[in-house]
């Protein structure tokens, strides 16, 4: 349950986690493939249906998270 | 030296390519497209023939064969597949079960012999890792309940296939007495045990022999080293399939495993295309209209099969009938595996009809699968509730993203309770409340120092806790390891 973050194996694929925003029905999940493409999943209501997903190389996943994580700028 | 067609090859495989690029724009999987254009252009069709002598096409494709069991082999996740529990394993036995048993009552009922009976039941029954996979991905499911579940059956059905061909291919090598199988039999398993102890041992062995810095030596290396060993256990009367899968489990445990994989996969992906070309200018076009009807009946019979296992894992793991129809229809995809155990029917000179049963079987489920798993939700919901557990009330046509089997136990879920009593009692700190649903007991959290509520949940077995905090609204499932978030098996 380690702060929130929810790491689940997927055989073949890679690994999910599932991230917990402490909100009642939006949240996100991230499935890591072992090939490096990296799925985002966002779920803003009550159905476990994804609302968006996105496929992202681990050049565009790195790109997001260094934005996300504010180590990232241009001026 | 002969003249090499290359004239025919390259058009052939160039056009392959371009129909895979064409369906995979509608999910639909690029394997059966390959064996379509070696149908359509192969001698045994009226039309053009790029290829006149697909004898010509031998090497490549056993090359392909070879690479494709290969990769299977490095990338098996063996550690994820060994932990995935008990209950995976009584899935994934129920699936090969149910689906190998009904392939090989139909493969027997169409009485072109025992032998051919074995290979029709491994073409029924073993679906296809690739297919299952992609439709996951592409269905945006990766982070449904159920999809652990479907990898880790697929992943058990590939270790299946290899002791299937151990036991396969003896017997289609044609050993005239019973003796000879058997002997061919004890062979065949004998090379799975000696590889497997080298796997287990001698991996760090093989992987100094391998290592080097360099990618162009590593590539060439490592394929002169499973070329070989595929060779050898094909001259010792074991499938070659089978040595190539059995040298991928070797790599796999070196440190090699990710370098490798990288390298062989897009050889993989070229070779096996030649492969399943060559496996389409096999099929004599005559031949189709006979086994119309046979396709048409297995068909029906593996649907039938995989629903059922489908639902037999959802109420083994707690699905609703969404579950338990994404399983089913998903794991229904069917392509190399079918088509590589055709391949070794028709070398051993089986019955010459298993060729266009199978690849039109491929044809028909590659369409179907997709097809059908997109709209899982129809069938979940005219799925009745007494399939699944009698007792329970079923969203039926929901996705369910979080599995707990323990939903039924929840029986408090509001307290009054402010403090920790047994740290009340002790004269110690806590931080978060939680609240067991099963009988209202009240503890600290697990950044606690005592951490009580998983004391309690550890010696009662109780499996539910629920936070006590205001404004929080998850709970947490000790059994299951997971994060309950919708209700799963009740009304909401």
């Amino acid at each position: 349950m380690g702060q929130g973050v929810h790491v689940t194996d997927l055989p073949g694929v890679g690994k999910r986690y599932d991230i917990d925003l402490e909100r009642e029905d939006e949240r996100v999940s991230v499935v890591i493939r072992s090939s490096g493409v990296r799925d985002l999943y966002v779920f803003t209501s009550h159905s476990a249906d994804p609302t968006a997903v996105l496929e992202l190389t681990e050049e565009q996943a790195r790109k997001v998270g260094a934005v996300l994580s504010a180590t990232f700028f241009e001026a | 030296m002969p003249e090499a067609d290359l004239l025919g090859l390259g058009a052939a495989v160039l056009i392959a390519g371009l129909l895979a690029r064409l369906a995979r724009r509608y999910g639909l999987p690029s394997v059966p497209c390959y064996m379509l254009v070696g149908i359509a252009l192969g001698p045994g069709t009226p039309g053009p023939v790029l290829i006149g002598h697909p004898a010509e096409l031998a090497v490549i494709a056993a090359l392909g064969l070879v690479l494709l069991l290969f990769h299977l082999g490095v990338e098996f996740p063996v550690d994820e597949v060994l932990g995935g529990g008990r209950r995976l394993v009584v899935a994934a036995s129920c699936y090969i079960g149910l689906n190998m048993t009904a392939g090989l009552l139909f493969g027997f009922a169409l009485g072109w012999g025992a032998s051919s009976a074995l290979v029709v039941a491994g073409a029924l029954g073993i679906s296809s890792s690739a297919i299952v996979t992609k439709l996951l991905i592409e269905l945006h499911r990766l982070t449904n309940a159920e999809t652990p579940v479907i990898l880790g059956i697929i992943v058990l059905e590939d270790l299946f296939l290899a002791f299937y061909l151990a036991l396969l291919s003896p017997v289609l090598s044609a050993g005239d007495t019973t003796g000879e199988i058997v002997r061919d039999i004890a062979l065949s398993f004998g090379m799975l045990a000696a590889l497997l102890l080298v796997a287990r041992f001698g991996a760090r062995a093989v992987g100094r022999l391998l290592d080097t810095r360099e990618d162009e030596v590593l590539a060439v290396v490592t394929i002169g080293l499973v070329v070989l060993v595929a060779g050898t256990a094909q001259e010792a009367g074991v499938s070659d399939a089978i040595g190539a899968l059995l040298t991928g489990l070797v790599v796999a445990r070196t440190r090699l495993r990710e370098r490798v994989e990288r390298l062989v996969t897009p050889l993989r992906d070229v070779f096996a295309a030649v492969f399943f070309v060559a496996f389409g200018l096999s099929i004599d076009t005559g031949h189709l209209g006979a086994v119309v009807v046979p396709v048409a009946l297995a068909v029906a019979v593996t649907v039938v099969a995989n629903l059922s296992a489908g639902i037999i894992t959802a109420r083994l793991f707690g699905f609703n009938q969404r579950g338990a129809a994404n399983i089913g229809l998903t794991v229904l995809g069917r392509g190399e595996f079918s088509l590589i155990l055709a391949t070794l029917a028709l070398s051993a000179g089986l019955d010459a009809r298993i060729g266009p049963f199978v690849a039109l079987y491929v044809l028909v489920l590659a369409v179907l699968s997709p097809l059908l798993a997109a709209h899982s939700r129809h069938l979940a919901r005219v799925m009745p509730d007494w399939l699944l557990r009698r007792d329970w009330t079923y969203v039926r046509e929901e996705t369910i993203s979080t599995s707990c089997t323990h939903l039924d136990q929840v029986r408090v879920t509001e307290t009054d309770a402010e403090e920790c009593p047994e740290c009340v009692a002790s004269g110690s700190d806590w931080v978060a409340l939680r609240l067991c649903t099963s009988c209202g007991f009240v503890g600290c959290c697990d950044d606690s120092p005592h951490r009580h509520a998983s004391e309690h949940a550890a010696r009662t077995r109780h499996p539910i806790i629920q936070s006590a905090q205001p404004g929080e609204d998850w709970k947490w499932c000790f059994v299951d390891e997971t994060l309950v978030r919708a209700p799963l098996g009740t009304k909401r």
